[in-house]
Protein backbone atom coordinates (compact mmCIF):
# COMPACT_ATOMS: atom_id res chain seq x y z
CA UNK A 1 0.00 0.00 0.00
CA UNK A 2 2.92 2.37 1.30
CA UNK A 3 6.73 1.99 -0.17
CA UNK A 4 9.39 4.62 0.83
CA UNK A 5 12.72 3.14 -1.22
CA UNK A 6 15.87 5.19 -0.20
CA UNK A 7 14.11 8.22 0.73
CA UNK A 8 16.30 11.09 1.39
CA UNK A 9 14.63 14.79 1.85
CA UNK A 10 16.78 17.86 2.76
CA UNK A 11 14.92 21.10 3.07
CA UNK A 12 16.26 24.73 1.02
CA UNK A 13 17.55 25.63 4.54
CA UNK A 14 19.71 22.42 4.52
CA UNK A 15 18.56 20.73 7.05
CA UNK A 16 18.06 16.95 6.54
CA UNK A 17 14.70 15.99 7.20
CA UNK A 18 14.95 12.54 6.17
CA UNK A 19 18.13 10.18 5.13
CA UNK A 20 17.71 6.83 3.22
CA UNK A 21 14.10 5.91 4.37
CA UNK A 22 13.32 2.18 3.50
CA UNK A 23 9.55 1.28 4.51
CA UNK A 24 6.49 -0.71 3.39
CA UNK A 25 3.51 -0.49 5.27
CA UNK A 26 0.65 -3.10 4.11
CA UNK A 27 -2.24 -2.78 3.25
CA UNK A 28 -5.13 -3.13 6.27
CA UNK A 29 -2.07 -2.23 8.81
CA UNK A 30 -2.17 -0.04 12.01
CA UNK A 31 1.14 1.89 12.36
CA UNK A 32 2.83 4.33 14.31
CA UNK A 33 5.06 6.39 13.63
CA UNK A 34 7.03 7.62 17.08
CA UNK A 35 10.13 10.10 17.35
CA UNK A 36 11.41 13.21 18.94
CA UNK A 37 10.13 17.14 17.29
CA UNK A 38 12.04 17.41 14.21
CA UNK A 39 12.96 13.71 13.52
CA UNK A 40 10.99 13.70 10.77
CA UNK A 41 7.44 12.54 11.58
CA UNK A 42 5.47 15.13 9.60
CA UNK A 43 8.27 14.86 6.99
CA UNK A 44 7.19 11.53 5.77
CA UNK A 45 3.67 12.11 6.22
CA UNK A 46 4.11 14.95 4.23
CA UNK A 47 5.48 12.79 1.48
CA UNK A 48 2.74 9.95 1.29
CA UNK A 49 0.50 12.83 0.59
CA UNK A 50 2.73 14.93 -1.78
CA UNK A 51 2.67 18.21 0.01
CA UNK A 52 6.37 17.51 -0.36
CA UNK A 53 8.37 15.73 -2.81
CA UNK A 54 11.63 13.89 -1.91
CA UNK A 55 14.94 15.16 -3.04
CA UNK A 56 16.01 11.14 -3.76
CA UNK A 57 14.35 7.93 -3.59
CA UNK A 58 10.72 6.98 -4.64
CA UNK A 59 7.79 6.90 -3.12
CA UNK A 60 4.60 4.86 -3.94
CA UNK A 61 0.89 5.12 -2.50
CA UNK A 62 -1.28 2.38 -3.70
CA UNK A 63 0.92 2.04 -6.58
CA UNK A 64 1.13 5.19 -7.58
CA UNK A 65 4.46 6.67 -7.70
CA UNK A 66 3.72 9.65 -5.55
CA UNK A 67 7.02 11.57 -6.61
CA UNK A 68 6.71 11.74 -10.05
CA UNK A 69 2.85 12.58 -10.01
CA UNK A 70 2.09 15.57 -12.16
CA UNK A 71 0.71 18.56 -10.30
CA UNK A 72 -2.55 18.20 -12.20
CA UNK A 73 -3.01 14.77 -10.61
CA UNK A 74 -2.39 15.50 -6.71
CA UNK A 75 -6.00 16.74 -6.70
CA UNK A 76 -6.84 12.53 -7.31
CA UNK A 77 -4.15 10.75 -5.10
CA UNK A 78 -5.17 13.66 -1.88
CA UNK A 79 -8.96 11.96 -2.51
CA UNK A 80 -7.71 8.60 -2.18
CA UNK A 81 -5.55 9.58 1.27
CA UNK A 82 -7.19 11.26 4.06
CA UNK A 83 -5.72 13.14 6.45
CA UNK A 84 -5.87 14.16 10.09
CA UNK A 85 -3.93 17.09 12.17
CA UNK A 86 -3.37 17.72 15.70
CA UNK A 87 -5.19 21.18 15.24
CA UNK A 88 -8.25 19.56 13.69
CA UNK A 89 -8.04 22.50 10.75
CA UNK A 90 -12.00 22.96 10.55
CA UNK A 91 -13.78 25.80 9.29
CA UNK A 92 -15.48 27.86 12.28
CA UNK A 93 -18.20 29.38 9.84
CA UNK A 94 -19.42 26.05 9.02
CA UNK A 95 -21.32 23.41 11.16
CA UNK A 96 -20.03 20.03 11.73
CA UNK A 97 -22.11 18.60 8.47
CA UNK A 98 -20.83 21.41 6.25
CA UNK A 99 -17.40 21.35 7.13
CA UNK A 100 -17.57 17.42 6.44
CA UNK A 101 -20.10 17.88 3.41
CA UNK A 102 -17.43 20.54 2.10
CA UNK A 103 -14.25 17.42 1.27
CA UNK A 104 -17.19 16.34 -1.10
CA UNK A 105 -18.62 19.50 -2.85
CA UNK A 106 -15.65 20.75 -3.66
CA UNK A 107 -14.18 18.07 -5.31
CA UNK A 108 -18.06 18.62 -7.28
CA UNK A 109 -19.67 15.19 -6.11
CA UNK A 110 -23.26 15.12 -6.81
CA UNK A 111 -26.03 16.36 -3.93
CA UNK A 112 -26.67 12.41 -4.03
CA UNK A 113 -23.35 11.46 -3.03
CA UNK A 114 -23.82 14.08 -0.22
CA UNK A 115 -26.76 13.11 1.03
CA UNK A 116 -25.43 9.39 1.11
CA UNK A 117 -21.93 9.75 2.53
CA UNK A 118 -22.23 12.66 4.79
CA UNK A 119 -25.00 10.66 7.32
CA UNK A 120 -22.48 7.78 6.61
CA UNK A 121 -19.46 9.05 8.33
CA UNK A 122 -21.03 11.08 11.08
CA UNK A 123 -22.71 7.94 12.07
CA UNK A 124 -19.12 6.07 12.66
CA UNK A 125 -17.65 8.85 14.51
CA UNK A 126 -20.66 9.12 16.42
CA UNK A 127 -21.82 12.64 15.95
CA UNK A 128 -25.16 12.17 13.93
CA UNK A 129 -26.70 14.26 16.86
CA UNK A 130 -24.39 17.10 16.63
CA UNK A 131 -24.23 17.62 12.78
CA UNK A 132 -26.09 20.87 12.80
CA UNK A 133 -23.34 22.41 15.56
CA UNK A 134 -20.38 24.45 15.13
CA UNK A 135 -16.86 23.39 16.04
CA UNK A 136 -16.68 25.71 18.75
CA UNK A 137 -20.01 24.09 20.57
CA UNK A 138 -17.65 20.52 20.39
CA UNK A 139 -14.84 19.77 23.05
CA UNK A 140 -11.64 18.85 21.46
CA UNK A 141 -12.38 14.97 20.80
CA UNK A 142 -15.58 15.58 19.18
CA UNK A 143 -13.73 18.67 17.57
CA UNK A 144 -10.89 16.19 16.08
CA UNK A 145 -13.90 13.37 15.36
CA UNK A 146 -15.24 15.68 12.97
CA UNK A 147 -11.64 16.22 11.28
CA UNK A 148 -11.56 12.18 10.69
CA UNK A 149 -15.16 11.54 9.42
CA UNK A 150 -14.25 14.45 7.03
CA UNK A 151 -10.83 12.83 6.48
CA UNK A 152 -13.25 9.63 5.42
CA UNK A 153 -16.09 10.82 3.13
CA UNK A 154 -14.06 10.00 -0.01
CA UNK A 155 -13.54 7.01 1.36
CA UNK A 156 -9.97 7.00 1.26
CA UNK A 157 -7.91 4.14 1.42
CA UNK A 158 -5.37 5.36 3.87
CA UNK A 159 -5.53 7.73 6.75
CA UNK A 160 -2.69 9.29 7.86
CA UNK A 161 -3.09 11.20 11.40
CA UNK A 162 -0.13 13.88 12.34
CA UNK A 163 -0.62 13.69 15.87
CA UNK A 164 -4.40 12.88 16.26
CA UNK A 165 -4.53 13.45 20.26
CA UNK A 166 -1.93 16.21 20.54
CA UNK A 167 -4.23 18.58 22.34
CA UNK A 168 -6.88 16.27 23.25
CA UNK A 169 -7.25 15.30 26.72
CA UNK A 170 -6.98 11.87 28.09
CA UNK A 171 -10.32 10.75 28.11
CA UNK A 172 -10.99 12.40 24.42
CA UNK A 173 -7.79 10.56 23.45
CA UNK A 174 -9.27 7.25 24.12
CA UNK A 175 -12.23 7.93 22.67
CA UNK A 176 -10.41 8.69 19.08
CA UNK A 177 -7.86 6.02 19.48
CA UNK A 178 -11.02 3.66 20.00
CA UNK A 179 -12.50 5.67 16.16
CA UNK A 180 -9.06 5.36 14.69
CA UNK A 181 -8.83 1.72 15.24
CA UNK A 182 -12.78 0.68 14.58
CA UNK A 183 -11.96 2.47 11.13
CA UNK A 184 -8.72 -0.12 10.98
CA UNK A 185 -11.21 -2.47 11.41
CA UNK A 186 -13.14 -1.73 8.27
CA UNK A 187 -10.08 -2.29 6.15
CA UNK A 188 -8.43 1.66 6.31
CA UNK A 189 -4.95 1.48 6.45
CA UNK A 190 -4.09 3.56 9.51
CA UNK A 191 -1.01 5.43 10.20
CA UNK A 192 -0.35 7.79 12.88
CA UNK A 193 2.48 10.19 13.85
CA UNK A 194 2.53 10.59 17.99
CA UNK A 195 4.32 11.35 21.30
CA UNK A 196 1.90 9.29 23.13
CA UNK A 197 3.41 6.81 24.89
CA UNK A 198 0.46 5.84 26.64
CA UNK A 199 -1.43 5.39 23.69
CA UNK A 200 1.18 3.33 21.64
CA UNK A 201 1.84 0.94 24.65
CA UNK A 202 -2.06 -0.02 25.04
CA UNK A 203 -2.58 -0.47 21.33
CA UNK A 204 0.65 -2.66 20.73
CA UNK A 205 0.81 -2.46 16.92
CA UNK A 206 3.22 -1.77 14.31
CA UNK A 207 5.79 0.81 16.00
CA UNK A 208 8.33 2.98 13.77
CA UNK A 209 11.20 5.05 15.42
CA UNK A 210 12.30 8.00 13.50
CA UNK A 211 16.06 9.74 15.13
CA UNK A 212 17.20 12.47 13.31
CA UNK A 213 15.53 11.67 9.74
CA UNK A 214 16.06 7.67 9.82
CA UNK A 215 14.22 4.65 11.13
CA UNK A 216 16.53 3.45 13.83
CA UNK A 217 13.56 0.77 14.87
CA UNK A 218 10.80 -1.11 13.61
CA UNK A 219 8.64 -3.75 15.39
CA UNK A 220 5.84 -5.42 15.11
CA UNK A 221 3.58 -5.15 18.48
CA UNK A 222 6.02 -2.80 19.84
CA UNK A 223 6.25 -0.63 22.69
CA UNK A 224 6.66 3.89 22.43
CA UNK A 225 10.02 2.80 24.16
CA UNK A 226 11.78 0.55 21.47
CA UNK A 227 13.34 -2.43 23.49
CA UNK A 228 16.12 -2.50 21.43
CA UNK A 229 18.47 1.10 20.52
CA UNK A 230 16.41 3.80 22.84
CA UNK A 231 18.66 6.41 24.04
CA UNK A 232 17.93 7.61 27.76
CA UNK A 233 16.64 10.97 26.36
CA UNK A 234 13.94 9.59 24.70
CA UNK A 235 12.88 7.94 27.94
CA UNK A 236 13.14 11.30 29.75
CA UNK A 237 11.40 13.17 27.08
CA UNK A 238 8.81 10.78 27.25
CA UNK A 239 8.03 11.05 30.57
CA UNK A 240 8.19 14.54 30.51
CA UNK A 241 5.69 14.89 27.59
CA UNK A 242 3.25 12.32 29.58
CA UNK A 243 3.55 14.81 32.87
CA UNK A 244 5.24 12.02 34.78
CA UNK A 245 8.39 14.02 35.54
CA UNK A 246 9.33 17.89 34.65
CA UNK A 247 12.32 17.66 33.45
CA UNK A 248 13.27 20.23 31.31
CA UNK A 249 16.80 19.74 31.05
CA UNK A 250 17.91 16.35 28.98
CA UNK A 251 21.01 14.52 30.06
CA UNK A 252 23.66 14.23 27.54
CA UNK B 1 -24.63 20.34 -12.12
CA UNK B 2 -27.10 19.76 -9.94
CA UNK B 3 -28.99 22.04 -8.02
CA UNK B 4 -27.13 21.60 -4.82
CA UNK B 5 -23.88 21.97 -6.02
CA UNK B 6 -24.95 25.67 -7.95
CA UNK B 7 -26.13 26.47 -4.51
CA UNK B 8 -23.16 25.68 -2.97
CA UNK B 9 -20.97 26.99 -5.35
CA UNK B 10 -23.10 30.39 -5.62
CA UNK B 11 -22.85 30.37 -1.54
CA UNK B 12 -18.88 30.56 -2.12
CA UNK B 13 -19.19 33.30 -4.47
CA UNK B 14 -21.35 35.48 -2.25
CA UNK B 15 -19.38 34.25 0.99
CA UNK B 16 -16.03 36.07 -0.84
CA UNK B 17 -17.69 39.14 -2.50
CA UNK B 18 -19.12 40.21 1.08
CA UNK B 19 -15.80 39.13 3.19
CA UNK B 20 -14.31 42.29 2.13
CA UNK B 21 -16.70 44.82 1.27
CA UNK B 22 -14.85 47.74 1.59
CA UNK B 23 -11.66 46.39 -0.78
CA UNK B 24 -14.84 45.19 -3.45
CA UNK B 25 -15.74 48.74 -3.32
CA UNK B 26 -11.99 49.93 -3.84
CA UNK B 27 -11.74 47.66 -6.72
CA UNK B 28 -15.20 47.97 -8.34
CA UNK B 29 -14.64 51.96 -7.99
CA UNK B 30 -11.02 52.29 -9.62
CA UNK B 31 -12.29 49.64 -12.78
CA UNK B 32 -15.29 52.67 -12.49
CA UNK B 33 -12.89 55.37 -12.97
CA UNK B 34 -10.34 53.48 -15.51
CA UNK B 35 -13.22 52.63 -18.14
CA UNK B 36 -14.69 55.93 -17.56
CA UNK B 37 -11.38 57.49 -18.53
CA UNK B 38 -10.95 55.05 -20.92
CA UNK B 39 -14.54 55.67 -22.61
CA UNK B 40 -13.99 59.43 -22.81
CA UNK B 41 -10.69 59.04 -24.72
CA UNK B 42 -12.24 56.61 -27.02
CA UNK B 43 -15.16 58.83 -27.64
CA UNK B 44 -12.72 61.94 -27.95
CA UNK B 45 -10.80 59.84 -30.64
CA UNK B 46 -14.04 58.66 -32.20
CA UNK B 47 -15.10 61.96 -32.31
CA UNK B 48 -11.37 63.66 -33.75
CA UNK B 49 -11.53 60.71 -36.17
CA UNK B 50 -14.68 62.22 -37.16
CA UNK B 51 -13.96 65.68 -37.39
CA UNK B 52 -10.65 65.02 -39.34
CA UNK B 53 -12.03 63.18 -41.80
CA UNK B 54 -14.77 65.59 -42.04
CA UNK B 55 -12.22 68.36 -42.87
CA UNK B 56 -9.62 66.15 -44.69
CA UNK B 57 -12.71 65.08 -46.96
CA UNK B 58 -13.09 68.32 -48.05
CA UNK B 59 -9.69 68.83 -49.43
CA UNK B 60 -9.00 68.83 -52.96
CA UNK B 61 -6.25 69.45 -55.12
CA UNK B 62 -6.49 72.14 -57.37
CA UNK B 63 -4.67 71.74 -60.52
CA UNK B 64 -3.94 74.64 -62.86
CA UNK B 65 -3.20 73.81 -66.79
CA UNK B 66 -1.02 75.50 -69.10
CA UNK B 67 -2.34 78.24 -70.90
CA UNK B 68 -2.25 76.66 -74.63
CA UNK B 69 -3.05 72.76 -73.12
CA UNK B 70 -5.29 71.72 -76.48
CA UNK B 71 -8.82 69.76 -75.52
CA UNK B 72 -7.49 66.68 -76.48
CA UNK B 73 -4.51 67.04 -74.00
CA UNK B 74 -6.91 68.05 -71.12
CA UNK B 75 -9.12 65.33 -71.74
CA UNK B 76 -5.73 62.87 -71.71
CA UNK B 77 -4.38 64.29 -68.75
CA UNK B 78 -7.82 63.99 -66.78
CA UNK B 79 -7.93 60.23 -67.79
CA UNK B 80 -4.05 60.02 -66.72
CA UNK B 81 -5.34 61.32 -63.35
CA UNK B 82 -7.80 59.59 -62.62
CA UNK B 83 -6.68 56.38 -63.15
CA UNK B 84 -4.40 56.70 -60.03
CA UNK B 85 -5.78 54.94 -57.65
CA UNK B 86 -5.06 57.01 -55.15
CA UNK B 87 -7.94 59.05 -56.79
CA UNK B 88 -11.62 59.37 -55.82
CA UNK B 89 -12.56 61.63 -58.38
CA UNK B 90 -11.85 64.31 -60.92
CA UNK B 91 -13.55 67.58 -62.19
CA UNK B 92 -13.17 69.71 -64.61
CA UNK B 93 -13.42 73.24 -64.35
CA UNK B 94 -12.97 75.02 -67.20
CA UNK B 95 -12.02 78.89 -67.68
CA UNK B 96 -15.23 80.42 -67.89
CA UNK B 97 -16.89 77.89 -65.22
CA UNK B 98 -14.02 79.19 -63.10
CA UNK B 99 -15.08 82.68 -63.35
CA UNK B 100 -18.18 81.87 -63.06
CA UNK B 101 -17.68 80.32 -59.50
CA UNK B 102 -15.26 83.02 -58.48
CA UNK B 103 -17.89 85.49 -59.23
CA UNK B 104 -20.30 83.70 -56.96
CA UNK B 105 -18.11 83.15 -54.48
CA UNK B 106 -16.51 86.86 -54.46
CA UNK B 107 -20.03 88.61 -55.06
CA UNK B 108 -20.14 92.07 -53.47
CA UNK B 109 -16.87 92.05 -52.48
CA UNK B 110 -15.02 93.08 -56.08
CA UNK B 111 -16.38 94.00 -58.94
CA UNK B 112 -15.91 91.15 -61.26
CA UNK B 113 -17.16 93.21 -64.62
CA UNK B 114 -14.19 95.22 -64.55
CA UNK B 115 -12.29 92.39 -65.89
CA UNK B 116 -11.45 92.45 -69.88
CA UNK B 117 -10.62 89.28 -70.09
CA UNK B 118 -10.79 85.70 -68.06
CA UNK B 119 -7.34 85.89 -66.14
CA UNK B 120 -7.91 82.19 -64.93
CA UNK B 121 -6.58 79.22 -66.26
CA UNK B 122 -8.29 75.82 -66.66
CA UNK B 123 -8.09 73.53 -63.95
CA UNK B 124 -9.43 70.11 -62.54
CA UNK B 125 -10.51 69.60 -58.83
CA UNK B 126 -8.79 66.13 -58.11
CA UNK B 127 -10.50 64.39 -54.52
CA UNK B 128 -8.84 61.21 -53.13
CA UNK B 129 -9.29 58.55 -51.80
CA UNK B 130 -7.11 58.81 -47.99
CA UNK B 131 -6.36 62.37 -46.75
CA UNK B 132 -2.85 60.63 -46.19
CA UNK B 133 -2.04 60.72 -50.12
CA UNK B 134 -2.81 64.34 -50.98
CA UNK B 135 1.16 65.68 -50.54
CA UNK B 136 2.29 62.65 -52.68
CA UNK B 137 -0.91 62.24 -55.31
CA UNK B 138 -0.04 66.54 -55.71
CA UNK B 139 3.55 65.90 -56.42
CA UNK B 140 2.48 63.17 -58.89
CA UNK B 141 0.25 65.30 -60.43
CA UNK B 142 2.81 68.48 -60.56
CA UNK B 143 5.19 66.53 -62.77
CA UNK B 144 2.87 65.20 -65.66
CA UNK B 145 2.57 67.64 -68.97
CA UNK B 146 0.43 70.05 -69.58
CA UNK B 147 0.00 71.23 -65.76
CA UNK B 148 1.30 74.92 -64.54
CA UNK B 149 1.00 74.29 -61.11
CA UNK B 150 -0.41 72.49 -58.05
CA UNK B 151 -1.59 73.55 -54.94
CA UNK B 152 -3.46 72.07 -51.55
CA UNK B 153 -4.47 72.85 -47.86
CA UNK B 154 -0.84 70.87 -47.42
CA UNK B 155 -0.86 72.46 -43.89
CA UNK B 156 -4.62 71.89 -42.54
CA UNK B 157 -3.59 68.00 -43.49
CA UNK B 158 -0.65 67.80 -42.49
CA UNK B 159 -1.21 69.12 -39.05
CA UNK B 160 -4.74 67.55 -38.21
CA UNK B 161 -2.55 64.35 -38.89
CA UNK B 162 -0.05 64.68 -36.44
CA UNK B 163 -2.42 65.95 -34.26
CA UNK B 164 -4.77 62.79 -34.24
CA UNK B 165 -1.25 60.88 -34.67
CA UNK B 166 -0.30 62.54 -31.13
CA UNK B 167 -3.52 62.39 -29.59
CA UNK B 168 -4.05 58.31 -30.17
CA UNK B 169 -0.31 57.81 -28.75
CA UNK B 170 -0.37 59.67 -25.73
CA UNK B 171 -3.97 58.53 -24.76
CA UNK B 172 -3.52 54.95 -25.79
CA UNK B 173 -0.19 55.27 -23.25
CA UNK B 174 -2.49 56.67 -20.40
CA UNK B 175 -5.20 54.43 -21.03
CA UNK B 176 -2.57 51.21 -20.69
CA UNK B 177 -1.72 52.87 -17.34
CA UNK B 178 -4.42 53.14 -16.23
CA UNK B 179 -5.33 49.42 -17.21
CA UNK B 180 -2.59 48.24 -15.50
CA UNK B 181 -3.34 50.15 -12.01
CA UNK B 182 -6.93 48.76 -11.99
CA UNK B 183 -5.17 45.11 -12.58
CA UNK B 184 -3.23 45.24 -9.86
CA UNK B 185 -5.97 47.07 -7.27
CA UNK B 186 -8.30 43.95 -8.59
CA UNK B 187 -5.73 41.74 -8.16
CA UNK B 188 -4.68 42.99 -4.47
CA UNK B 189 -8.21 42.72 -3.21
CA UNK B 190 -8.43 39.10 -4.98
CA UNK B 191 -5.21 38.05 -2.60
CA UNK B 192 -6.64 39.89 0.57
CA UNK B 193 -9.87 37.69 -0.23
CA UNK B 194 -7.91 34.49 -1.03
CA UNK B 195 -6.01 35.64 2.29
CA UNK B 196 -9.08 35.59 4.41
CA UNK B 197 -10.16 32.47 2.77
CA UNK B 198 -6.50 30.49 3.23
CA UNK B 199 -8.08 28.14 5.62
CA UNK B 200 -10.48 26.55 3.33
CA UNK B 201 -8.02 26.94 0.47
CA UNK B 202 -5.82 24.43 2.40
CA UNK B 203 -8.26 22.57 3.44
CA UNK B 204 -10.02 22.14 -0.30
CA UNK B 205 -6.33 21.31 -1.34
CA UNK B 206 -5.63 18.65 1.10
CA UNK B 207 -9.32 16.74 0.31
CA UNK B 208 -8.09 17.19 -3.29
CA UNK B 209 -9.86 19.88 -4.73
CA UNK B 210 -8.69 20.62 -8.46
CA UNK B 211 -7.00 23.94 -9.07
CA UNK B 212 -9.50 24.57 -11.80
CA UNK B 213 -12.35 24.40 -8.49
CA UNK B 214 -10.86 26.32 -6.15
CA UNK B 215 -9.99 29.09 -8.89
CA UNK B 216 -13.28 29.29 -9.78
CA UNK B 217 -14.98 31.32 -7.74
CA UNK B 218 -12.21 34.05 -7.27
CA UNK B 219 -12.28 34.46 -10.63
CA UNK B 220 -15.71 34.83 -10.71
CA UNK B 221 -15.38 37.44 -7.90
CA UNK B 222 -13.11 39.35 -10.20
CA UNK B 223 -15.30 38.93 -13.42
CA UNK B 224 -18.11 40.55 -10.97
CA UNK B 225 -15.83 43.62 -9.92
CA UNK B 226 -14.98 44.01 -13.56
CA UNK B 227 -18.25 43.84 -14.95
CA UNK B 228 -20.04 46.09 -11.67
CA UNK B 229 -17.05 48.62 -12.87
CA UNK B 230 -17.59 48.73 -16.11
CA UNK B 231 -21.60 48.96 -15.66
CA UNK B 232 -21.07 52.10 -13.59
CA UNK B 233 -18.65 53.70 -15.70
CA UNK B 234 -21.12 53.10 -18.59
CA UNK B 235 -23.80 54.85 -16.71
CA UNK B 236 -21.47 57.91 -16.04
CA UNK B 237 -20.61 58.30 -19.85
CA UNK B 238 -24.12 58.13 -20.86
CA UNK B 239 -24.92 60.83 -18.52
CA UNK B 240 -22.16 62.46 -19.44
CA UNK B 241 -22.86 62.44 -23.13
CA UNK B 242 -26.75 62.93 -22.76
CA UNK B 243 -25.61 66.42 -20.60
CA UNK B 244 -22.60 67.79 -21.98
CA UNK B 245 -23.35 67.15 -25.83
CA UNK B 246 -26.21 69.48 -26.05
CA UNK B 247 -23.80 72.70 -24.38
CA UNK B 248 -20.71 71.68 -26.67
CA UNK B 249 -22.92 71.51 -29.68
CA UNK B 250 -24.10 74.45 -28.83
CA UNK B 251 -19.94 76.24 -28.43
CA UNK B 252 -18.90 74.20 -31.80
CA UNK B 253 -21.85 74.57 -34.14
CA UNK B 254 -19.98 73.31 -37.05
CA UNK B 255 -18.60 70.12 -35.81
CA UNK B 256 -20.69 66.80 -36.38
CA UNK B 257 -20.41 65.50 -32.53
CA UNK B 258 -23.16 62.80 -31.96
CA UNK B 259 -21.95 59.05 -32.61
CA UNK B 260 -24.27 56.77 -34.32
CA UNK B 261 -26.14 54.38 -32.21
CA UNK B 262 -23.87 51.31 -33.77
CA UNK B 263 -20.75 53.39 -32.63
CA UNK B 264 -22.14 53.48 -29.16
CA UNK B 265 -22.99 50.11 -28.91
CA UNK B 266 -19.29 49.14 -29.67
CA UNK B 267 -17.83 51.12 -27.28
CA UNK B 268 -19.94 50.19 -24.85
CA UNK B 269 -19.03 46.10 -25.47
CA UNK B 270 -15.58 47.30 -25.77
CA UNK B 271 -15.66 49.14 -22.08
CA UNK B 272 -17.58 46.41 -20.75
CA UNK B 273 -15.45 43.61 -22.12
CA UNK B 274 -12.59 45.72 -20.94
CA UNK B 275 -13.79 45.61 -17.61
CA UNK B 276 -14.33 41.87 -17.38
CA UNK B 277 -11.36 41.13 -18.62
CA UNK B 278 -8.79 43.04 -16.23
CA UNK B 279 -11.25 41.64 -13.79
CA UNK B 280 -10.61 37.82 -14.81
CA UNK B 281 -6.96 38.21 -15.43
CA UNK B 282 -6.13 40.04 -12.43
CA UNK B 283 -7.70 37.07 -9.85
CA UNK B 284 -6.41 34.10 -12.37
CA UNK B 285 -2.83 35.56 -11.40
CA UNK B 286 -3.71 36.38 -7.85
CA UNK B 287 -4.93 32.76 -6.72
CA UNK B 288 -2.29 30.92 -8.97
CA UNK B 289 0.28 32.25 -6.93
CA UNK B 290 -1.39 31.21 -3.83
CA UNK B 291 -1.77 28.04 -5.09
CA UNK B 292 1.51 27.46 -6.23
CA UNK B 293 3.06 28.51 -2.82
Amino acid sequence: MIALRDVTLVYPNGTRALDGIELEIKKGSFVFLVGHSGTGKSSLLRLLYREQVPTHGEVTVDGVRVDRLRRSRVAQLRRSVGVVFQDFKLLYDKTVWENVAFALQVTGAPTRDVMRQVPRVLDLVGLSHKSRMFPSELSGGEQQRTAIARALVNNPKILLCDEPTGNLDPANTNDVMELLHRINLKGTTVVIATHNALVVDRMRRRVIRLENGRIVADEERGYYHATSGTADADVALARSRNGLGTATVLPG
Amino acid sequence: MDWGRLQFFLGEIRRNFTRNLIMQLTAIGTVTVTIVLLGAFLFTRQALTRIGDDVLHKIEISVFLKDGASADATKALQAKISADPRVAGVVFISKAEGLRQMRDRLQGQIDTSLLTQNPLPDAFRVKVVRPQDVRAVAETIRALPDVASVEYAHDIVERLLTLSDVFGKIGLGVVVLLLFTAAIIISNTIRLTVFARRREIAIMRLVGASGTYIRLPFVVEGLIDGLLGAAIALGILELGRTQLMPKLAVALPFVRLSSTNLEQLWLATILLATGALIGVVASWISVGRYLRA
